[in-house]
């Protein structure tokens, strides 16, 4: 253990509080701030919270910020800023285009918070309500029994995962539990992708290719970039297999279990075509599954292959969440993976069938303790990284996912929140994104800047580590390995934060 | 005669009625008109006015995609975002606004909705929200990857097939086949508990039956002549309780009809065999508790055919303990199975079927066919109002031409079968027919909440 941990000792990034002004459009509550109002400032002097500001020298106070508001609640305070307005020019009401934003999966505080611990990289308290969804099932009804906060010294904990147990090869350490996983070029932009990429870099983890190939522009955050081969073989070659640490195969994800990779024809621009060496504007479906494979045996060959081709790269093997999942995740052990990497039904995509998100294949909640067992029984469980995906939002589902069995976890959609995305929807078709993230548009793939976004996506990741170390030091840890299959910390129910209605 | 493989063509049919808005883009009266809207707007949504260029346009709300640019960008604060009352307020019980409105756009364009990002709704829920189809990592229907999908068969047959065949000394068969009827897609069209219908609408139906090669379930004389006698062999009579057995005169070409269930069913039975007996009979049964033990005397009665009737929420009729489709069809299911004889007897299962992923949920239940009803109305654009008068009715059924009724109903039906192809690719069969009962390789939510759950605190108990 403290071997792991002197391995891991890289010099973790600090958070950079990254302007992000244009993400105040929606919050839970509205100030408005009226024209009667005569800039004397009183209100500005009251606010504890810092929602009115008044800048010296400025004659007109500034607009409202309406995120730090806490509501019409707030009434019962004297500091209440409607009710001592001498001119009575303010009002507070519930956001209206709140309600619009989010599902049950993704809740409208989810974003907020979100985005916030991308702004600031400062942590949630453990049982604010925003770490879970309402989505009344899996990890929203899971929760952590939390002892009471203690005070804990970030730099004395250990967040690190091995990403390599079989005992030969090189050794990988990761010091956070988490690497991101695949979104293809096509899928989402360049810059989507570098901002990843740099953020894995500082983190010392990694981020992975997707199946859209290699973009020359990745080549140098090389080792912290994953090349996945999927079913399409789109851009595979010799060298994007050599250049990396880490060689991933995609046999199923978790959106679209079974149905192949899916870019739809506007996406496929000529840059994305030159990629993927294919026809420009038409769309591409992976065939599912990969044609070489009928068997362990021919996936075994497979992993041979790559190996052949890069003796020194770890090799993980993605896989959906089939009723057998536990079966497919001891084949693909004894063929030689390092990596097991189960991808939960509920996961994001770029474009699926709707019918198969919901329907096909388990939720990733079901599938880890299942292989997690089966892989004990077999006597194997030390050997394997097992990681989970698939709709793990935010830090304490990974630690849920650690807890019900998995070393750790891949993410993908907590990073594009980070980068602003607002879980609209619209990513697969026409020009794409319109907040510039998932998209190859030449305009629209300008909006976002990659250095912006890597700060951000960054800064979550910090917020998150703090989040595990809370949680480590509550229950008296001081590694996460220590957390694996700790399924007697957890509750299954409603969340008591809900309840209380914070 | 040529082999033709089956196929269904989609022509798109645009919707009636003005669009029901998911979002509404409110703008305040503190617009000052810069029109960074419409640069931020990749949908079109914000506009000038066409005949005074200085001003906005009100917001065109249905293309509104919920991105939050315009809001983002609006230098005034002046735009906020609501969700659509009309929409939150379409449907109720299992048909949900977001099931009417997919309903809708598969009407019109006969596709597979695919959409970015993932799953969006509640983890799980009753009924069929509680179970996940199987998939398989390596097998696959064919050789042929999502590109083979035109290999896999949705073909199913109604009646009865004899457990074995016997032949003579000569070699020669010598047990007599019974009459099967094999359509193309595991779905029949049931227009007989449809709240409206005009003439024009049935006529479509009728048409759309006939082109997908399926079956319309109707009482009889309940049709327009010429939609009867365009259907001919694809109308399935469908006589209401009462019915004198004696009087049935079955239109000509009919192949099948069904009677209601009564008490007396081994002599209606006995008559209506006697008096057409190349015709397949079906009985109508109204699905309450105890279903099992009627379908088994029903089979040991030698009859092939049974349509089991839902409510519309997919319910079992009955005072109290009723069961959702899926248990109701589970127990059907394994009765039969347990004594061996599911393969006599055809299953038609309707009521509750609401979306796509209903129709493959509802056969790995146990039915072999699956029946259409509301969603037939749904596809016109109904929007499921209370009361069904069409005097008022909001989207004009009665402008409702045949041409676009057959247009509509076949771009449904043309991308549920789409979606049965996916989720049988998935789960590496080649055939719809091997998806029936196989539950097994379906997920059940309560099943594996107590696999994955059971030694946590508060969850289920291993029981």
């Amino acid at each position: 253990m403290g071997d792991r941990k002197r391995r891991c000792a890289s010099v973790l990034p600090q958070q950079a509080p990254t302007p992000s002004e244009h993400l105040r459009f929606v919050n839970r509550f509205t100030v408005t701030r009226a024209d009667t109002c005569i800039s004397c400032g009183l209100c500005a002097s009251l606010c504890p919270y810092g929602v009115h500001k008044r800048v010296e020298g400025h004659a007109k106070i500034l607009p409202p910020d309406d995120r730090k508001c806490i509501g019409p609640s707030c009434e019962v305070n004297y500091f209440f800023c409607v009710a001592n307005c001498p001119t009575n020019s303010l009002s507070i009401r519930k956001s209206e285009t709140y309600a619009s934003l989010g599902d049950p999966r993704w809740t409208p505080e989810m974003i907020l918070a979100t985005w916030a611990m991308a702004e600031t990289g400062k942590p949630l308290p453990l049982d604010h309500q925003s770490n879970t969804g309402a989505s009344g099932g899996g990890f929203d009804k899971l929760h952590f029994k939390l002892p009471e906060p203690r005070k804990f010294e970030p730099d004395e904990m250990s967040t690190a995962i091995e990403l390599n147990r079989r005992g030969s090869g090189p050794e990988i350490c990761i010091p956070i539990p988490i690497y991101g996983g695949g979104m293809s070029f096509g899928s989402v932009s360049v810059h989507t992708m570098l901002a990843r990429a740099k953020a894995a870099k500082a983190w010392d983890t990694f981020t992975c290719t997707g199946e859209g190939g290699y973009p020359a522009a990745l080549v140098p955050y090389k080792d912290h970039v994953i090349t996945q081969i999927a079913t399409g073989l789109f851009g595979v070659r010799e060298e994007t297999i050599q250049r990396s640490r880490i060689v991933e195969f995609k046999y199923a994800q978790g959106a679209k279990p079974g149905l192949g990779g899916h870019l739809l024809h506007d996406k496929n621009t000529p840059e994305v075509a030159r990629m993927r060496e294919a026809v420009p504007y038409t769309s591409l479906f992976s065939p599912f599954p990969f044609h070489s494979v009928y068997s362990v045996e021919d996936h075994k060959k497979h992993l041979d292959w790559v190996h052949s081709i890069n003796p020194s790269s770890l090799l993980a093997v993605k896989v959906s969440t089939p009723n057998d999942v536990e079966m497919v995740s001891v084949g693909s052990y004894y063929a030689g993976a390092h990596i097991v990497h189960l991808d939960g039904g509920y996961g994001g995509t770029g474009a699926a069938p709707e019918i198969a998100k919901k329907n096909i294949a388990m939720p990733i909640e079901y599938a880890i303790p299942k292989v997690h067992r089966f892989l004990v029984k077999e006597g194997i469980r030390e050997q394997v990284t097992l990681l989970a995906s698939g709709g793990l939002r935010t830090a304490m589902d990974v630690a849920k996912s650690i807890a019900l069995g998995a070393d750790g976890a891949v993410i993908g959609t907590s990073d594009l929140v980070a980068l602003s995305c607002v879980r609209c929807g619209n990513c697969e078709s026409g020009r794409g994104c319109p907040r510039g993230i998932a998209t190859t548009d030449s305009t629209l793939d300008k909006i976002m800047d990659s250095e912006w976004g890597a700060r951000r996506i960054s800064n979550l990741y910090g917020a998150w580590r703090l989040q595990w170390c809370d949680l480590l030091s509550r229950l008296g840890m001081t590694e996460i390995s220590e957390l694996r299959g700790r399924t007697d910390l957890l509750r299954h129910g409603d969340n008591p934060a809900r309840e209380v209605g914070r | 005669m040529a082999y033709e493989r089956y196929h269904i063509s989609f022509a798109s049919a645009p919707n009636r009625a003005p669009p029901v808005p998911k979002f509404m883009i409110v703008r305040a009266d503190n617009c000052v008109n810069c029109g960074k809207c419409e640069r931020a707007c990749i949908y079109g949504v914000h506009k000038r006015k066409e005949d005074d260029p200085r001003k906005m346009q009100d917001p065109i709300n249905h293309l509104c995609k919920n991105c939050f640019m315009c809001i983002q960008e609006c230098p005034q604060g002046s735009l906020s975002m609501v969700p659509g009352p009309e929409y939150n307020a379409l449907g109720r019980g299992i048909w949900t606004s977001l099931r009417i409105s997919t309903i809708w756009s598969e009407s019109e364009t006969g596709r597979i909705p695919v959409l970015g990002a993932g799953y969006r709704g509640m983890f799980a829920g009753p009924g069929f929200d509680g179970m996940w189809t199987d998939m398989s990592e390596i097998v696959r229907p064919t050789r042929d990857g999502i590109h083979g999908r035109e290999y896999i068969s949705t073909s199913v047959d109604i009646g009865s097939k004899p457990p074995w065949l016997e032949f003579s000394k000569e070699g020669e068969p010598v047990t007599s086949m019974p009459q099967l009827i094999e359509l193309q897609i595991p779905t029949v069209m049931d227009t007989t508990r449809l709240r409206a219908s005009t003439d024009e609408v049935l006529l479509g139906f009728a048409r759309a039956a006939r082109r997908l090669d399926s079956l319309l379930l109707a009482a009889p004389g309940s049709l327009p002549e010429d939609a009867e006698a365009e259907l001919n062999s694809h109308f399935v009579p469908v006589y209401p309780e009462g019915t004198d057995i004696r009087s049935i005169l079955l239109p000509k070409g009919v192949r099948m009809a069904e009677l209601p269930f009564t008490p007396a069913w081994k002599e209606d039975a006995k008559r209506f065999k006697s008096m057409y007996p190349n015709a397949v009979l079906a009985f109508r049964m109204r699905a309450t508790k105890g279903l099992e033990k009627t379908l088994l005397a029903l089979v040991r009665g030698n009859v092939d055919v049974v349509h089991l009737v839902y409510d519309e929420d997919g319910m079992e009729f009955g005072p109290s303990a009723r069961r959702h489709e899926k248990d109701s069809l589970k127990a059907a299911h394994m009765a039969l199975v347990g004594k061996s004889v599911r393969d006599q007897i055809t299953l038609i299962a309707g009521g509750g079927i609401a979306a796509a992923e209903h129709v493959p949920k509802t056969i790995i239940c146990g039915a072999d066919v699956v029946s259409l009803e509301k969603a037939l109305l749904i596809a016109l654009e109904c929007r499921d109002c209370v009361t069904c008068s069409l005097g008022s009715c909001p989207i004009h059924l009665k402008g409702a031409s045949a041409e676009w009724v057959e247009a509509r109903v076949t771009n449904l039906v043309g991308a549920w079968r789409d979606q049965l192809l996916e989720v049988l690719g998935a789960m590496g069969l080649r055939e719809v027919r091997r998806l029936r009962g196989e539950l097994g390789r379906a997920i059940f939510h309560e099943d594996v909440e107590r696999e994955s759950f059971s030694d946590i605190e508060g969850g289920a108990s291993r029981g």
